[in-house]
């Protein structure tokens, strides 16, 4: 039997909202996906796109980047800074054609845990759909 | 609007260094930065010059963009203003990138005024450099014919070469003036004055050059729209861009040259790229096959989302890629997208703020996964 596909996730998440949602998550002992790989950040303004790409292009199935709501970033805005600069990320992914589906931008708060679990399981169903990154394949350079 | 006529004595480039010269005499500038024809005849470099003697071999319009002109301007006012007053004699799209770098906070524009020309278009510098006494010929019918098949393709698909949307000082129109003139028409109260010192104020009409200039954009936005879709069937998808870019050779010459590209440290050359062989040989492992030089569609798509929004589609990229890459057409392209989704045009404006500076509470939620 064919074994079921189970997408890899690099999820770069705040330290101050997202991680602590997601550390909440598994202290309450949620049910989470097997393959997330969690990179902390300070903050999600601290992502340049490079750091996605680095990621995307070596074959993650998703990259998530998760901060604090709009307005509760610890450092006041900037969460406002990484939406935009995810918006041009995802603006020059489209452009080349390549799967921008596979990026995500989410707000979870500490408190949150819940709400991490449910954003990385839908993330994981929505990347079983779509199946295997083929830059993973395809792509030697 | 109104600008000054100049009569045409010998020819445009003449003409305009004449021009210039009684700048220098008035001391509206201390100097100038220009296109001077090197010793040896076959290219161009920018020069600053305070005397008027050395303008013997300069060329406001030179038939190629050897060094893209921002870069020379960022090189000598990086560091704080200049003292002096400076001329600085560009093409548009030189322009254009000199107000981002102002933005960027590498070109202190104080004391600098900036003259911009209805620009044909350039040579690609191959060309040029492969026979310059028919290059010079060439560029000649460029400029009879305004913008031919001969000038770069990024030339070609150039829709901002010509017309209002230039921000600089002073502008030097040809297209739409008589056959023995030129038009001087100040876009800024430096300009003007500059214009009023000489004797010349901007009492003329220029609604000629206005009409040439704006149907000449209208045919060249119709060409880029053409071209990029070409190039896009050509390009776009992973397939297309590992084929595009399985030929380059990485050796960062596009970025060195980007008038955008001002890191001092290139986040591609840092040691962030050096990784231990354990790395490779994990990469090589899961992917079957690793390409050496390592990373080269992470450079590009990286340097996209770093400099595409200010990136004037200048083509000196291009110009400098030994594998001839279209790596200007691409970046450009990729630039109009990123552009409009900001709503922002590099250089058109120097209030307007980098879009990645700036920010509003309600906006992008189309980006956010609730
Ligand atoms: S590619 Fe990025 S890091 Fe490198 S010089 Fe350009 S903007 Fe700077
Ligand atoms: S990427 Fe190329 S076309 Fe764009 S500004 Fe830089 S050198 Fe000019
Ligand atoms: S100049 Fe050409 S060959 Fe060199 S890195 Fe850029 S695209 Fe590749
Ligand atoms: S600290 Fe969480 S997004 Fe800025």
């Amino acid at each position: 039997m064919e074994k079921e596909f189970t997408p890899k996730i690099v999820g770069f998440l705040c330290n101050w909202c997202s991680y602590a949602g997601a550390d909440l998550a598994g202290t309450s002992k949620l049910k989470m996906p097997p393959s997330l790989a969690v990179i902390r950040v300070m903050c999600s303004s601290r992502v340049d796109p490079v750091l996605v790409l680095r990621a995307f292009l070596r074959g993650a199935d998703g990259v998530l980047i998760a901060g604090c709501h709009p307005g509760d970033c610890h450092y006041e805005k900037g969460n406002y800074y990484a939406r935009r600069r995810f918006a041009l990320l995802k603006s020059v992914v489209e452009t080349l054609e390549l799967d921008s589906e596979r990026l995500q931008l989410s707000w979870v708060s500490a408190s949150e845990g819940p709400r991490f679990q449910q954003v990385v399981t839908e993330f994981t169903e929505k990347l079983k759909k779509l199946g295997p990154n083929p830059m993973q394949e395809k792509t030697s350079m | 609007m109104k600008g000054a006529i100049l009569k045409i004595e010998n020819s445009i480039e003449k003409t305009i260094i004449e021009f210039l010269k009684k700048g220098l005499d008035k001391k509206l500038f201390d100097a100038l930065l220009i296109p001077v024809k090197v010793p040896a005849g076959d290219s161009y470099a920018w020069v600053l010059v305070q005397d008027k003697a050395l303008l013997e071999d300069a060329n406001p319009l030179p038939p190629v963009m050897s060094v893209q002109g921002a870069k020379a301007l960022s090189s000598i006012t990086r560091r704080g203003k200049s003292n002096k007053k400076i001329a600085a004699i560009m093409r548009p799209c030189e322009i254009r990138a000199s107000i981002e770098l102002s933005k960027l906070q590498q070109i202190d524009l104080e004391n600098i005024c900036l003259v911009s020309i209805d620009c044909p278009g350039a040579l690609p510098l191959k060309d040029y450099l492969e026979d310059t006494k028919k290059g010079i010929d060439t560029f000649k019918k460029v400029i009879k014919e305004w913008g031919n098949e001969s000038v770069r393709p990024i030339c070609q698909m150039c829709d901002k070469s010509v017309g209002l949307s230039i921000q600089s000082d002073l502008h030097i129109g040809i297209l739409g003036a008589k056959n023995n003139e030129i038009y001087l028409i100040p876009s800024s109260q430096k300009g003007k004055s500059i214009l009023e010192e000489i004797g010349i104020p901007a009492e003329e009409s220029t609604d000629n050059w206005e009409k040439k200039t704006k149907e000449f954009v209208e045919t060249r936005k119709k060409n880029r729209k053409k071209a990029q879709s070409t190039l896009s069937e050509k390009v776009m998808g992973l397939d297309n861009l590992l084929e595009t870019f399985s030929n380059c050779i990485n050796c960062h010459n596009c970025q060195s040259v980007c008038p955008i590209c001002y890191c001092r440290q290139c986040y591609f050359e840092s040691e962030k790229m050096k990784l231990s062989s354990d790395d490779y040989l994990i990469r090589a492992e899961s992917k079957g096959i690793l390409r050496f030089l390592p990373d080269t569609l992470l450079f590009h798509i990286g340097r996209m989302t770093h400099m595409s929004l200010s990136c004037v589609g200048c083509g000196a990229c291009e110009d400098a890629c030994p594998m001839s890459i279209k790596v200007a057409q691409i970046f450009s392209m990729v630039g109009d997208k990123s552009q409009k989704v900001f709503n922002y045009t590099p250089g058109k404006s120097i209030e307007e703020q980098l879009p990645l500076k700036v920010y509003e509470e309600d906006e992008f939620h189309e980006v956010e996964k609730p």
